[in-house]
């Protein structure tokens, strides 16, 4: 879609700009997409069509092991970060004590200190008082970067329910517990249903984030632990056969999914509260 | 990250609460975030804290602390104040470029595109943030290759090849390319609240475009610039990916230094926890200019 | 205002607490062990599956397949592309669930001192006899209680012969002609042999602890260093077909590989000498299943299985009887199996005191990071 050519955009500059950054936003990706159907391993030049590394990358079992540990990570820390992430959410926005802002501030730190700085600090903490102390018995493992990766996703879904708790009504849940129902009856019939959505889209952006990782996982994980991410880039280390070009179209085109479905819940959610009186 | 608390119905609902106890619900709530955060946040940021004040530690060796050795040695040495600046840098030139390359584009998505339209252009544009970043530095090096794309491409148009590829340019290649949506998505909140019609209003009194883009859309929307230009830089500052994956011999990062102190061919605790205390210091620091020296509704992004 | 001043309560008070914590964990002196690597508890894993840690050359799925077919063990591999990363990966606490690992000499001895190897029960291996001589007692590892050989070689340069005229036959080529080579060239990413080919270069040894050879070892790659595109053991083999690179630091066996794909791609020890490397196969004591590691080690040494590694993955394998089941192509190839005037102007890599240690780490730090 370039916007310069639709009568309703006035031609200007930056019109003729944006299309540019469009084309630098996408050049990447469409590189990676033709390349994964060339025939020659090396060149850059065209040598013909083939299938032959989606083959490849379909039959690559390390390749899907580590998919599969990487969904597992982002699902558990997901479901993990939602339930007490949203909690501290609430927590926070109800109470006033001592320490709130240290509390906030600490809660709300993994969103600004760079991946690298965590990664370090929570192997050290890792290596040096959690396996000692537990004898042995907390290793580094596929569980010791969940516990890591729900650090973060606290932070990503704390801030987007925070966002939409500002916005919602208070009197509703009040006027549940005038009704006589149970505080947790309260939070469950009436405030869970008002922030699902923002629960849902924080739960996606904490997701890819997960999935994305690079940093905290290679830090956190132990060997035998092989997320996606660490897959990718020891290939891109060791020197890469365009099957890795097969992988990133076919996880482009799944995030491409997952979004626009995201993005289809959302707009649906908005019509039906508009609708509403 | 105004607090909400301003806003929540607070003493009031608790004091309704008659079945249980009321100092657990804030416990339940609060309780295992709380704890989760200590262990894996505070608890490990304190230890980094500790380990930094030891010098030349490597694992298996007992943690005694005895000063600041490890801070010293970075500013004493030329190579790894060379690092520092490198990395300020690579974060300060991307943060220039994001800025440059983002406004046009926010600017026309905010102001130029029409309502309906709006949102699918800038969904579209910030679509490749979902791709894997890893395999969006790995297809850079594709392009920037000797023999890549962009070579392949200038050689077939009679133009000299452009040796780019393990150069400080593919860094800042890489990295602008990455934090360019971060910068889009955050200007343009900030430019779709444009007040219009003090642009009409400029216009009317005589001012040229030029004049009305500095004097009234530049300081309307400086909050958002300042905001943007911060995500841009804290996060340049402590990316690890594209200065590892395009930057080659050449270009040595703190966080690349960090990285090779723990898991690479050098291993210095105590100097790379040093190493990561600077990172995170410079990333307060840059906040805490902001919140200073910035606008004050810019804080509250 | 009030939440206002709650909140400036509770930062002094937090700086205060703070304060307090971090000064008694920091006064009290005795201090706590940074990550030790702890070997009481071995990790218990499932019995038919097994973890190797090994060069990325070293497997392919055809070796893990067969493995898996002859035995029903599961075998994962993971790679590493230096000895260093290697020995980081095992003190960060994250190589319990090896319970093979392929180190370099030195890198052994650096792994006996930290007391991560278990001793071999050489009756459960067999095969051992058919081990060359001069691999079966090695200095680091008296008897070679803790590991056995796999593959052996030298450390030269890969070159593209087409494109290089005159072809490189000593480390003083790269210095000679940095403006060709400019951006072009690779140099290993493990410390030890990249300032060794310096102080090679210059006619001092491999293993010296003089810190004056190794300043001027030092001095002589910086030097060179703007010339030099990137630090790596692996990636260099797509980019060096790719014809991004002209030349290249490399392993014997991965000039062969190369040159199998391009015989255009020439591998070559310089003149004045290079290190002799020998890979091993070790058992941590953290081994979680060390039955599957023996059958492992069994397995790499039964003959025909060794041959077919060599004519697959261009192992030079110190295996005699591997060896003669060779074809006499690859028996002939000089740069998988050097002859005796090559070897006799290589050096092994020596374990080296703690102090001249450091000192490499501290030059290779400033080296890449400058």
């Amino acid at each position: 879609m370039t916007p310069s050519k639709s009568s309703k955009f006035p031609f200007t500059w930056q019109a003729g700009f944006t299309a540019l950054m469009f084309g630098f936003m996408y050049l990447p990706i469409v590189v990676l997409a033709v390349f994964s159907f060339n025939e020659s391993p090396y060149s850059a030049g065209w040598k013909g069509f083939t299938w032959k590394w989606y083959e490849k990358f379909f039959s690559d079992s390390r390749i899907l092991s580590a998919l599969a540990d990487s969904l597992t990570i982002a699902f558990l820390a997901v479901a993990i970060a939602a339930v007490i992430g949203t909690l501290m959410a609430v927590g926070l926005s109800r109470y006033r004590f001592p320490g709130k802002s240290l509390y906030q501030g600490v809660a709300f730190l993994p969103l600004i200190i760079p991946d690298i700085s965590i990664a370090v600090a929570t192997l050290v903490f890792l290596a040096s008082i959690a396996i000692p102390l537990s004898g042995g018995l907390i290793q580094l493992s596929l569980g010791t970067v969940v516990a890591a990766h729900v650090v973060f996703c606290i932070s990503y879904i704390a801030l987007v329910v925070s966002t939409r708790l500002g916005n919602i009504n208070p009197n509703l849940e009040e006027a549940a517990l005038d009704l006589g129902a149970t505080p947790v009856q309260a939070f469950v019939k009436v405030l869970l249903p008002e922030l699902a959505p923002a629960i849902i889209s924080g739960c996606l952006l904490a997701f890819v984030l997960s999935m994305d990782d690079f940093l905290i996982s290679s830090f956190t994980a132990g060997g035998g632990t092989n997320t996606l991410p660490m897959e990718i880039f020891s290939r891109i280390r060791t020197g890469v056969k365009p099957d890795i070009n097969a992988l990133s179209v076919v996880l482009i085109l799944a995030s491409g999914l997952i979004f626009g479905a995201a993005e289809y819940i959302r707009y649906r959610s908005e019509q039906k509260r508009m609708s509403k009186p | 990250m105004s607090s909400p608390a301003s806003t929540s119905p607070s003493e009031s609902t608790v004091s309704k609460d008659l079945a249980t106890p009321r100092w657990l619900e804030p416990f339940a709530l609060l309780g295992p975030a709380g704890i989760w955060l200590g262990l894996m946040l505070v608890i490990p940021a304190l230890l980094i804290f500790e380990l930094s004040l030891v010098p030349g530690i490597r694992p298996g060796e007992v943690v005694n602390p005895s000063g600041l050795e490890n801070y010293f040695q970075i500013f004493r040495e030329d190579v790894y104040r060379q690092v520092v600046w490198r990395s300020l840098g690579f974060a300060l030139g991307t943060t220039a470029i994001c800025l440059a390359l983002g406004f046009p584009v926010a600017y026309f998505i905010a102001q130029m595109v029409p309502k309906k339209w709006r949102n699918l252009v800038l969904v579209g544009f910030v679509l490749p943030l979902w791709t894997s970043s890893l395999l969006r530095s790995y297809a850079w090096i594709t392009i920037l290759r000797p023999t890549g794309v962009l070579n392949s491409f200038l050689t077939s148009l009679g133009l000299p090849a452009l040796d780019i590829l393990n150069r400080p340019p593919a860094v800042f290649i890489g990295m602008s390319y990455s934090l360019l949506p971060y910068m889009v998505l955050i200007l343009y909140a900030s430019l779709e609240k444009l007040d219009r019609r003090l642009l009409e209003a400029a216009a009317d009194l005589g001012a040229n475009p030029l004049q009305s883009f500095w004097k009234v859309t530049v300081p309307q929307s400086l909050p958002g610039i300042a905001a943007g230009c911060l995500l841009v830089f804290i996060t340049g500052l402590g990316d690890f990916i594209d200065p590892e994956l395009l930057g080659g011999a050449s270009s040595m990062t703190m966080a690349r230094l960090i990285y090779n102190q723990f898991l690479g061919v050098t291993r210095n605790w105590g100097f790379g926890s040093a190493l990561s205390m600077m990172i995170v210091l410079a990333v307060s620091l840059a906040i805490a200019l902001l919140l200073k020296y910035g606008d004050r509704s810019s804080a509250n992004l | 205002m009030s939440s206002r001043f709650v909140s400036r309560y509770s930062r002094r008070q937090f700086l205060k607490t703070s304060l307090a914590a971090l000064s008694s964990t920091s006064l009290a002196g005795c201090g706590w062990t940074l990550a030790e690597v702890r070997s009481d508890r071995p990790q218990t894993s499932n019995s038919n599956e097994l973890r190797i840690y090994t060069w990325s050359n070293y497997i392919d799925e055809t070796l893990l397949k067969e493995f898996t077919a002859q035995t029903g063990v599961r075998v994962i591999a993971d790679t590493y592309d230096s000895n260093d990363v290697m020995l980081a990966t095992f003190q960060a606490g994250k190589g319990v669930a090896y319970s093979v690992v392929y180190p370099s000499d030195y890198a052994i001895a650096k792994m006996l001192d930290l007391k991560l190897l278990a001793a071999l029960d050489k009756s459960r291996i067999s095969g051992l006899e058919n081990i060359l001589g001069k691999f079966q007692n090695s200095i680091y590892d008296p008897g070679n209680r803790h590991h056995v050989p796999v593959s052996w070689g030298t450390t030269g340069l890969i070159y593209n012969s087409e494109k290089l005229n005159p072809a490189p036959e000593d480390w003083d080529y790269l210095w000679q002609n940095r403006n060709t080579l400019s951006r072009k060239m690779t140099l290993l990413s493990e410390p030890r042999e990249v300032l060794g080919a310096s102080l090679r270069a210059q006619g001092f040894s491999y293993n010296t602890t003089n810190p004056a050879e190794l300043r001027k070892a030092y001095e002589k790659l910086a030097d060179l260093k703007p010339a030099i595109a990137t630090f790596t053991t692996d990636a260099w083999r797509d980019q060096l077909l790719a014809g991004d690179l002209l030349l290249a630091m490399g392993y014997s066996i991965d000039g062969v590989l190369v040159a199998q794909e391009n015989p255009n791609m020439k591998y070559v020890v310089p003149k004045s000498g290079s290190s002799l490397w020998t890979d091993a196969m070790v058992i941590p004591k953290t081994a979680p299943n060390p039955e599957a590691a023996y059958a492992w080690i069994n397995y790499m040494l039964q003959p025909a299985v060794a041959a077919q590694v060599t004519e697959r993955l261009f192992f030079a394998t110190p295996n005699q009887a591997a060896f003669d089941q060779l074809s006499t192509d690859l028996r002939d190839n000089q740069a998988l199996f050097p002859p005796d005037s090559v070897v006799e102007r290589c050096e092994n890599l020596k374990p080296l005191p703690q102090k001249s240690e450091e000192l490499i780490e501290k030059y290779w730090t400033k080296l890449t990071s400058s």
